[in-house]
């Protein structure tokens, strides 16, 4: 396109030379840019903006004109915004790009060699000067101390470079203060410090695959193949539908329908692998569990948590039953101190759609918190109220003794429908035991244990 | 398509503006803005937000201040495109074909493929609406209908028809003015997205929920109206599962107004009676304690300045 932008950029300007009419070309052009650029801004912030966002902005920017801040606002808002995650990333961008676009407009109005698109495309990815294009104005350097950009630029370019830092390491936030690089940057927590997968996943027994097969049967949620009879399905059974036909000499008063079976599950497994867990549980068998939890359910997202969460979704998309070399070759670290409310937290900003109404999520933890108190209540009431539904499972908890009476556990229990101890996936089926003859929502969990001389038989 | 006669195209913010006034609606700017963008550049909106703060009310309002009709479509899982499009009246063809009136074949005699035959859902219906405004076609929490569901829309959505195999395009001559809903229980597809502007709603601020709560419930003294907002706002700070919404307050306020025989100041015991009006989660009223009521409390007393102010 640069070719024709500096053609074109030529043109006006030579004809508007003389007179006193602003060169609406030039402010046309700068309007469709700065918009473009915005687009391009959020989706490097990993905003998700339709391909026709940008053309449907500047459809709704002649619309509401451009003199009034809120209205723009609003109509960019409208057009380029489309979940609510993105709209942080719209506060922050939209100052920027107003700016830009009214110093660029005065520039036009009152000067008509106003910025060209040109010199803007061509010092965007520079660090902090503006190099003099041959078609800019060298006589004028009033214009380039008014727009802003080049400024605005080196801004963008050393928020890359801290995202580039040579590490080894797999960055989900990247905005630890303390990580500059060092190996010894994830001890800042008060518990454990990290390392690298350190060991193989275990080989389950076929009856320890069963046990974890079953959980995840009795936690399905999504229709399968399968169906039964319903009274209000979907298909029509033919055969009952043909026999019922006999009683009334052969013509169909009755339709009996089936439904699908929900026997598929959609899962979100949120593993904590802090210091505290992995000296709890066998870390062989906590991979192992994972992943073979991830085989058996339709869909698992799969993340590890410690004091960040990691999206280790693909690790076992790609593991083949060897999860711990996958993790070792991204450099997945664990081990660290546990944040359970930060890590929900990420992952509502990072991963919103990981967990939907008819997601079950499975969070592994001992609930022994480090964090903020409130980050928690806010990140276990948000997951609770959009998942269909939220069993933790807590290594303590096969204690017969076990009280949830730890911060973290004492604040997410009454949000949790099911609470279940997790050391062996033994304990996964007596877990589904229960489910399965007293439902989810039943009383079903720690409490209800036998061996605590609770209702069960 | 002839969409330049539509009423919608040609509203200006402030006429919207004062239309939403008529109606009882307090909108901030950018909702009116949006809704405008809407109506001028002929796409649907979609409205997402946490429950109870005015989605669907939007879409009523809308209808009611054009003075035209409202057709909504509930969305629920399993919701088909027979629920939603258009339905065979099978019976009717039926007896159409056993008395010899018409045949299901092409040919000369007349076809039981014809509009006579045809049950109108509200979506088709939306598109072929008579009339000189086009209707309005709210899609209620389109996010509880299936993904599949969800493409189906996409024809209807962009090009404002829909085809019937049997029968043709039906096409809109006033395209309907679209709203669609969601409460984020699960993602919506960007091809969705990609057709509608985006309003995100948020349960609104003090002064505009106290003016809400003004217009709704006038016979709530106006002292006490302050204090029921500021006791909701400082609610909205907890860690709830479900968060009261505008719904709520109202509901509330309704409540509060009833109860009540004199003017005093909101007491927390008044408050604890009533909570169920503002929490409907088990954990939620069981997580209010006597400091959150005190909280509240000063919340409420701090009120009238904040008004003032």
């Amino acid at each position: 396109m640069d070719p024709t932008d500096r053609s074109d950029a030529d043109t006006p300007t030579a004809v508007a030379e003389g007179d006193d009419v602003p060169d609406f070309r030039a402010a046309r052009r700068h309007v469709l840019i700065e918009t473009i650029r915005l687009a391009a801004k959020l989706r490097k912030e990993g905003a998700s903006v339709p391909v026709s966002g940008s053309l449907a902005a500047v459809r709704a920017l002649a619309a509401v004109g451009l003199g009034d801040r809120n209205r723009v606002e609003a109509a960019l808002r409208a057009t380029l915004v489309s979940e609510a995650g993105a709209i942080d990333a719209f506060d922050e961008a939209f100052p920027e790009f107003w700016h830009r676009l009214r110093t660029g407009l005065d520039a036009i109005a009152t000067d008509h060699e106003g910025p060209t698109p040109g010199d803007d495309d061509e010092d965007e990815d520079e660090d902090g000067k503006r190099e003099t294009d041959t078609d800019a104005t060298p006589d004028d350097p009033e214009l380039l101390a008014d727009a802003d950009a080049p400024e605005m630029d080196g801004d963008g370019g050393s928020g890359d470079v801290a995202v580039r830092i040579p590490t080894e390491r797999r960055h989900v936030t990247g905005d630890r203060p303390t990580e500059t690089g060092s190996e010894d940057a994830r001890r800042y927590s008060a518990v454990g410090e990290g390392g690298h997968v350190d060991v193989e996943a275990a080989r389950l027994t076929a009856e320890e695959s069963a046990a974890v097969d079953r959980f995840v049967d009795v936690l399905a949620t999504l229709p399968g193949r399968r169906r039964r009879a319903s009274r209000a399905g979907e298909w029509i059974d033919a055969r009952r539908a043909l026999r019922a036909s006999l009683e009334t000499g052969g013509a169909a008063v009755d339709l009996p329908r089936r439904a699908a079976t929900p026997n598929e599950l959609r899962c979100c497994l949120l593993v904590d692998v802090s210091g505290s867990v992995l000296d709890t549980v066998d870390r062989s068998v906590l991979l192992a569990f994972a992943e073979r939890l991830h085989t058996s359910a339709r869909e698992a997202r799969v993340f590890l948590f410690d004091t960040d969460l990691r999206d280790v979704t693909t690790q076992f998309d790609r593991a083949g039953g060897d999860p711990s070399s996958a993790l070792r070759d991204a450099a997945v670290e664990w081990g660290g101190g546990t944040r359970i409310g930060r890590a929900f937290t990420t992952l509502r900003r990072d991963h919103p759609y990981a967990v939907d109404r008819r997601t079950v999520v499975v969070v592994v933890s001992d609930g022994l918190d480090v964090g903020d108190r409130d980050v928690l209540a806010d990140g276990v009431t948000w997951l609770s109220n959009r998942a269909g539904a939220l069993v933790w499972l807590n290594p303590l908890a096969v204690s017969p003794s076990f009280e949830p009476r730890s911060r973290g556990m004492a604040t997410s229990e009454p949000y949790v429908d099911a609470l279940f101890g997790f050391a062996e996936p033994a304990d996964l089926a007596a877990a589904a035991r229960r489910i399965e003859r007293r439902g989810l929502d039943g009383p079903v969990g720690y409490e209800y244990d036998s061996r605590r001389g609770g209702d069960e038989p | 398509m002839s969409r330049d006669t539509s009423p919608f195209d040609a509203v200006s913010e402030s006429d919207l503006e004062s239309r939403f006034e008529r109606a009882d609606y307090v909108a901030d700017d950018r909702t009116v803005t949006t809704v405008g963008l809407a109506l001028q550049l002929g796409r649907p909106l979609l409205v997402e937000g946490p429950p109870g703060s005015g989605k669907t009310e939007l879409g009523k309002v809308l209808a009611e201040s054009f003075d035209t009709d409202l057709i909504r479509l509930q969305c629920y899982e399993g919701l088909t495109a027979e629920n939603a499009l258009y339905e065979w009246n099978y019976t009717k063809q039926l007896l159409a074909v056993q008395a010899d009136e018409g045949a299901v074949a092409d040919g000369d005699r007349r076809s039981v493929f014809d509009r006579e035959y045809l049950l109108e859902r509200p979506l088709l219906r939306a598109l072929t609406v008579e009339g000189e405004t086009p209707p309005v076609l709210l899609i209620d929490e389109i996010d509880r209908a299936d993904e599949e569901f969800e493409a189906f829309l996409l024809e209807l959505l962009s090009d404002f028809q829909v085809s019937i195999p049997e029968f043709g395009t039906v096409r809109a001559d006033h395209p309907p003015v679209v709203i669609l809903t969601s409460n984020r229980t699960r993602g919506l597809s960007d091809a969705l997205k990609r057709r509608c502007l985006y309003l995100h709603v948020e349960p609104p601020d003090f002064e505009d929920e106290y003016e809400i709560v003004r217009r709704k419930v006038p016979e709530l003294d106006a002292a006490v109206a302050a204090e029921v907002c500021a006791v909701v706002e400082r609610l909205r700070e907890e860690a709830f599962l479900k968060r009261p919404g505008v719904a709520e307050t109202l509901d509330w306020a309704r409540a509060v107004a009833r109860l009540r025989t004199d003017d005093e100041p909101l007491s927390a015991e008044e408050m604890e009676r009533t909570i169920g009006c503002l929490l409907k989660e088990v954990e939620d009223v069981e997580s209010v304690d006597t400091e959150l009521l005190e909280q509240l409390r000063a919340a409420a007393a701090a009120a009238e300045e904040r008004l003032e102010a």
